[in-house]
C-alpha cells in the first residue's frame, strides 16, 4: 500500500512540476522492464527444453534395448546381421548419437518430428489421436481435485479439533497412503469384476466410440482413482494453511467488530491462502500427471500415459522423444506460470526466494 | 465457574534519559470468586496506581485432566509398525513354507488352514512371501532414504555455505528437478541401468528424491553459517564435513526429521509402483510390489486374496509411517485459534 502511495505521490510531483517528459520515461522503462521480465522467463522455458531434448536423446538412444522390434515386430528377431544393418540404416541408426542429434534438431526445428516406428504414421498423428483422453482425463481430475480439496480444507478448518474434522483428517490420513495402482485393482476387482457395473479398461466399448454415456462409464473408475490419488494432500495443505490464518490477529479484530464467522472464514482467511493455492494448483500440474499417466497405465485407457510407457519399454525413439519434450514444456511452464503468479498476486514474494511449497 | 476478570489499568512511571515520562499500560487478571465487595476491597489492597477500567466475565475452563502418557502419541501405530518390522525381521522364524517354492499342485488356493493366505498364481504361499518380501521392501525404503537423506544434507549444505551465485544457481537445479514428476525420471533411469535389483532399485529411488530436504537444508544452514561457533571451528581448522556433522546438523535435523520419515514411505510407493509396472523387481525377487505384479492374473481368475492381502499390508506400514511422521513434525498450527 505505501509504495503504492509513493508511486502516486511522485506521478504528482512530476505532472505538477511539469515533468510530462520524465513520466513519460518512466512509463517506457516500466514496459521494458516488463518485456525483460517476459523475454527472461522465455529464455529459461527455451534453454530448458533445449537441455532436456539433449538429456533424453542421448538417456533413451544410450539405453539398452533394441528399437528395430518395435518396427519390424517379431521379424527382427530372425533378421540376419546383414539385414540388421540395413534396417538400422534406413531407420537412420547407424551414425553417432551426436550426428543423430543434430539431425533430429535440424528437423524438428522445421516442424518434422520422424515417423513413430510402431505405428508407422506421423508423431504428431499418433500423439493427436491420443491426447484428447488424456486431457479429458487429466483436466477433470485436476478440476475435481482442487474444487473438492478447497471444500474439503474449509469444512476441516471450520471444525477445527471436532469430530468431523478428526474423522475426515484419519480418513484422509488412510486415503493418502494408498498406492494409485493398488486402488485401481481394488476398484476393478470389485466394480468390473465382481459387480460387473463398469468397464475394467480403455476408453470406450468398441463400435461405440461416439456414445458420450459409454465414455462416461470408461471414466469412472479412472477419475475416481485419479482424484483421491491426490485429493487429500491438497486438503490437508488448505486446511493447515486456513488454521495458520486464523491465528492471525486480524481474526481476533474482525471477531471483535461483531463479523460473523461465515464472512471472517471468506472474505479474510481464503482470500488470504487463495494466491498460494493458485501457484499449487501451477505446480501441482506435472504431479496429477505422473499420477495419470500410472492411472492410465493400469486401466490401460488410451492416453498419453500408455504411449509413453510403450515408447519407453519399446524405443520408439522418436514418439518417446516428442512426448517427452511435451511433458516437459507442461512442466516447466506450469512452474514459470506459478512464479509469475506469486509474483503478481503477492508483490511480497518477488525476489524472495520463497516457494509455496514446504 | 465464573470468574471475574478485572481489567485495570496501571500508570508506572518510568524515567528515560531524556526526563520524558512513559505510561505503560496493563492488563491484571484475578482470578477469584469473590463477588462485589471482596472484589472493589481485593482492588484497593493492591497499588493505588492501579484503576479499574472494566470488568470482563469469563468462564473458566475446567481443571485440565492430567494427560496419561500415550494420549497424543501415535502408540497404536509403534506397535502395529513393531509388529510388523520384528515379523519381517524373524521372518525365519514365523514363515510356514519356503516362500520361493512353487507349488505347482496348489497354485491360486484361497486362504485355508495349511495356506494361511492362500496361494498365489505360481503357487507360492503369501503368508510365508508377505513376511521374506517385507523385508526386502522395507530395506528398500530406508536405504533409498539414507542416500536421499545424506544428498541432501550434503547437497543443501554445500549450497547454503556457498556464494551467493553458486547458491542461486544449484537451488534453481534444484527446483527444475523438483518439477519433474519423480516416477518418470525412476523410469528412465532405471531404463539405463539395466535390470533392476535390490540395491539399484534403491539407488534409483533413493537419487531422486533428496530435492525437497536438499531445499530446508539450505534455508536452515544459511540461518546457522555465520554462528560464532561455525565461525570458531573454521577458525581451528575443522574442515567442511567436520563442521557439517559436528555443528550444522545437530540444528537442523529435527527440522527435516519429518520430510523423512515421509521418505521412507514414497520409497516404498516407488520401489512397489515400480515392480507392479514390471519396471521394477522381477517377479522372482520377492516383495510387496512384486506381489501385487502377478495381480492382473489374480483379476482373471477373481483371486482376491493375492491383491488384497500384500496391498492391506503394505498400507497398514505406510500409515503407521506417516502417523509417526505426523507425530515428529513439531508445533504445527499448536496455538490457540482466534476463530
Amino acid at each position: 500500500m505505501r509504495e503504492e502511495h509513493g508511486f502516486g505521490s511522485d506521478m504528482h510531483n512530476n505532472l505538477l512540476y511539469g515533468g510530462r517528459h520524465v513520466c513519460f520515461g518512466a512509463l517506457t522503462d516500466g514496459l521494458l522492464r516488463k518485456t525483460a521480465y517476459y523475454g527472461k522467463k522465455l529464455l529459461i522455458f527455451l534453454g530448458s527444453i533445449f537441455l532436456l531434448s539433449i538429456v533424453v536423446f542421448y538417456i533413451s538412444r544410450l539405453a539398452p534395448g533394441d528399437p528395430l522390434i518395435s518396427y519390424y515386430g517379431e521379424r527382427a528377431e530372425r533378421m540376419g546381421p546383414e539385414e540388421r544393418e540395413w534396417a538400422k540404416d534406413r531407420l537412420g541408426l547407424k551414425d553417432s548419437v551426436s550426428v543423430q542429434y543434430v539431425r533430429w534438431l535440424t528437423n524438428a526445428l522445421q516442424g518434422d518430428f520422424g515417423i513413430s516406428y510402431k505405428y508407422k504414421t506421423d508423431v504428431m498423428e499418433v500423439i493427436g489421436g491420443r491426447i484428447g483422453n488424456t486431457l479429458l482425463l487429466g483436466g477433470t481430475g485436476f478440476v475435481l481435485i482442487f474444487g473438492l480439496a478447497l471444500l474439503l480444507g474449509v469444512l476441516c478448518a471450520w471444525h477445527e479439533g471436532r469430530l468431523a474434522d478428526r474423522v475426515i483428517c484419519q480418513v484422509g490420513t488412510v486415503t493418502s497412503c494408498i498406492p494409485e495402482f493398488w486402488l485401481s485393482l481394488v476398484l476393478i476387482l470389485i466394480f468390473a469384476v465382481n459387480l460387473k457395473w463398469l468397464p475394467s479398461s480403455g476408453a470406450y466399448t468398441a463400435g461405440r466410440a461416439e456414445d458420450p454415456g459409454d465414455r462416461i462409464l470408461h471414466l469412472i473408475l479412472p477419475m475416481t482413482v485419479v482424484v483421491t490419488g491426490h485429493l487429500w494432500y491438497y486438503a490437508y495443505m488448505i486446511r493447515n494453511r486456513i488454521l495458520e490464518e486464523l491465528r492471525a490477529d486480524y481474526v481476533l479484530l474482525a471477531k471483535a467488530k461483531g463479523m460473523k464467522r461465515r464472512s471472517v472464514m471468506f472474505r479474510h482467511c481464503l482470500r488470504n491462502v487463495l494466491p498460494s493455492y493458485f501457484s499449487i494448483m501451477a505446480i501441482s500440474v506435472p504431479h496429477i500427471m505422473g499420477g495419470t499417466y500410472i492411472v492410465e497405465t493400469v486401466f490401460s485407457f488410451p492416453g498419453l500415459g500408455t504411449l509413453s510407457y510403450e515408447s519407453a519399454r519399446y524405443k520408439d525413439y522418436n514418439l518417446l522423444m516428442v512426448l517427452c519434450m511435451l511433458s516437459g514444456a507442461v512442466v516447466i511452464l506450469c512452474s514459470l506460470a506459478a512464479q509469475t503468479v506469486n509474483e503478481r498476486v503477492d508483490p511480497r514474494m518477488a525476489g524472495a526466494g520463497r516457494t509455496v511449497l514446504r | 465457574m465464573i470468574t471475574e476478570r478485572l481489567i485495570m489499568r496501571m500508570e508506572t512511571e518510568q524515567r528515560c534519559g531524556s526526563n520524558a515520562v512513559q505510561k505503560r499500560y496493563g492488563i491484571v487478571e484475578i482470578n477469584s470468586m469473590e463477588t462485589g465487595a471482596g472484589k472493589q476491597e481485593s482492588a484497593e489492597r493492591m497499588d493505588h496506581r492501579f484503576e479499574i477500567v472494566g470488568i470482563r466475565l469469563t468462564t473458566q475452563a475446567e481443571p485440565a485432566r492430567r494427560r496419561k502418557w500415550y494420549e497424543g502419541r501415535p502408540v497404536f501405530a509403534a506397535v502395529l509398525l513393531s509388529v510388523i518390522i520384528c515379523g519381517c525381521l524373524g521372518c525365519d522364524l514365523i514363515m510356514t513354507k519356503d516362500p520361493a517354492f512353487l507349488d505347482l499342485e496348489n497354485y491360486n488356493v484361497s486362504p485355508c488352514g495349511e495356506f494361511l493366505f492362500g496361494t498365489d498364481t505360481m503357487g507360492r504361499d503369501i503368508f510365508s512371501m508377505i513376511w521374506y518380501g517385507g523385508r526386502v521392501s522395507l530395506f528398500i525404503g530406508i536405504a533409498a532414504t539414507l542416500l536421499s537423506t545424506s544428498a541432501a544434507i550434503v547437497f543443501g549444505a554445500a549450497s547454503g555455505c556457498a556464494p551467493d551465485w553458486a547458491d542461486g544457481l544449484m537451488m534453481r537445479m534444484t527446483e527444475i528437478l523438483l518439477s519433474v514428476p519423480g516416477l518418470l525420471v525412476v523410469i528412465l533411469l532405471q531404463a539405463v541401468l539395466g535390470k533392476a535389483n535390490v540395491v539399484s532399485i534403491s539407488f534409483v529411488i533413493g537419487i531422486t528424491g533428496w530435492m525437497g530436504i536438499a531445499k530446508v537444508v539450505r534455508s536452515e544452514v544459511r540461518q546457522i553459517r555465520n554462528s560464532e561457533y561455525v565461525i570458531a571451528s573454521r577458525c581451528m581448522g575443522g574442515g567442511f564435513f567436520h563442521i557439517l556433522w559436528k555443528h550444522l546438523t545437530p540444528n537442523f535435523i529435527s527440522s527435516i526429521m519429518f520430510m523423512a520419515v515421509m521418505n521412507i514411505r514414497s520409497a516404498i510407493v516407488a520401489e512397489s509402483t515400480l515392480s507392479f509396472m514390471g519396471i521394477g523387481l522381477p517377479v522372482d525377487e520377492i516383495t510387496w510390489g512384486s506381489m501385487l505384479s502377478l495381480s492382473e492374473q489374480a483379476l482373471l481368475t477373481n483371486s482376491w486374496w493375492i491383491i488384497l492381502i500384500p496391498g492391506l499390508f503394505l498400507i497398514a506400514t505406510l500409515v503407521c509411517i506417516t502417523s509417526l511422521g505426523n507425530y515428529l513434525r513439531a508445533g504445527v498450527n499448536r496455538g490457540e485459534s482466534n476463530f
